[in-house]
């Protein structure tokens, strides 16, 4: 959504707390402890319209309940009648206690350790891809046939784009790319501004 | 639903308050089911709530701030390699493997956000703010971020460079802001109390105790 106008106010409040209601912790503590992996994916399935409707931890919710009912662990009738089915096996837990003391300070390792030669170098001109992906992304929309500047390599991870869609990961150099706020917005730019952001390898071609 | 969609539409911001009573409800009902099926454990879900609540969070990001402005040596480790510098404070966890520590000074202020979904940097800030998951701030600020700022109450002059941090992909950014005027004597565990979770998203500068930036 990056760059679209007319979606409502910041309702910007000073030192406001993460959570507001007892609920959302603890929907995001059931899907910490559900160990799902990337929720991501399942997030930006729902619809654009129910999304901008959700609050962030809906979404959170919304999206655990959509990925447990897919790897069919729970089902749909279940969740709808908050009983479980009488002839399913219970499950051992995925997360003990003591897993969970440790658990949120694991830093999860995406950097994947392969050599792979560069395509691209600090200082090369690049543009952005105009490609429309149906898959999730990571690649806004704002950065599409845009000219940057590349800053930085950051390593190897896999595409993202890919997962869930392929088994094959795709692993590639991710880049930091610079902007400046002429290219990306025209006559409309701030004054004096920039942006950066990191791209994987297959968002952007030579320029 | 019919009705509250309407409400929803015109204010994003506030839908947390809106839909009070049925998330709480259906959350309450998934976590039932996932205990009933030994999917999780009630324990270890209380030790997660407890650790989110209270052990994650801003004034973690405080004292590392408060370390680079009295510590030079530590301030260029940081900017160096962040991750493993918040690391010497013992905080790590999600979305913490590339940490980048980027410095505000006189001539360059940088701003964070993240336009595809909410990624913050957990280790150091925890769990972000509301406005910070906005539609409307993650729309705007990539395009018109002076006024942005402006409108939060930071207004910068045409001579500083702004620099938006859209942090979508693995690494995380944190803003290191600059030391307020008047703190040359004060001692490092009075800094981090003047730091704030807006001044490290980049959206508010660090006040002088003399003007009263003491909460």
């Amino acid at each position: 959504m990056g760059g679209m106008h007319g979606l409502g106010e910041i309702g910007y409040r000073e030192n406001e707390p993460g959570f507001h209601e007892p609920w959302e912790l603890r929907a995001y503590a059931l899907v910490q402890a559900m160990g799902t992996g990337g929720l991501r994916s399942h997030i930006e399935r729902i619809s654009a319209a129910d999304y901008l409707r959700m609050g962030y931890y809906e979404r959170w919710f919304t999206a655990l309940v959509s990925r447990t009912i897919e790897t069919g662990v729970i089902t749909l009738s279940e969740v709808e009648s908050g009983r479980a089915d009488p002839t399913s096996v219970k499950a051992t837990t995925a997360l003990t206690p003591a897993d969970a003391r440790e658990l949120p300070f694991r830093t999860p390792q995406a950097e994947q350790d392969i050599e792979l030669t560069p395509q691209f170098h600090v200082g090369d001109r690049v543009r952005g891809r105009n490609i429309h992906p149906t898959t999730y992304t990571r690649m806004p929309r704002y950065t599409r046939s845009k000219m940057g500047v590349v800053e930085r390599d950051r390593g190897v991870f896999n595409l993202p784009d890919s997962e869930g869609v392929s088994a094959d990961p795709k692993p590639q150099h991710v880049y930091l790319i610079r902007y400046t706020a002429d290219e990306l917005w025209g006559y409309e730019a701030s004054t004096n501004s920039s942006l950066y952001i990191d791209m994987w390898e297959d968002y952007l071609e030579p320029a | 639903m019919g009705t509250k969609l309407s409400q929803h539409n015109h204010d994003n911001a506030q839908d947390y308050t809106d839909v009070p009573s049925d998330p709480a409800l259906r959350v309450k009902a998934l976590e039932s089911l996932l205990i009933e099926k030994g999917l999780v454990d009630p324990v270890a879900l209380d030790v997660l709530v407890d650790t989110f609540e209270n052990r994650v969070g801003p004034r973690n990001g405080a004292q590392v701030v408060a370390r680079a402005w009295v510590d030079s040596a530590y301030k260029q480790r940081l900017l160096d390699d962040g991750t493993s510098a918040i690391a010497e404070f013992g905080y790590s966890g999600g979305q913490g493997e590339k940490l980048t520590v980027v410095e505000n000074t006189p001539s360059v202020h940088n701003v964070l956000v993240c336009t595809l979904c909410s990624c913050y940097p957990w280790p150091v800030l925890g769990l972000p703010p509301t406005w910070y998951k906005s539609a409307a701030y993650r729309s705007r600020t990539v395009i018109d971020p002076r006024g942005v700022l402006s409108e939060l109450g930071l207004d910068l002059p045409n001579d500083v460079e702004v620099r938006v941090w859209d942090s979508n992909a693995t690494s995380r950014y944190f803003v290191l802001p600059e030391r307020p005027k008047g703190t040359e004597s004060t001692s490092e565990a009075d800094l981090a109390t003047l730091v704030t979770r807006d001044t490290m998203i980049g959206v508010a500068k660090v006040a002088s105790p003399s003007l009263g930036g003491v909460s």
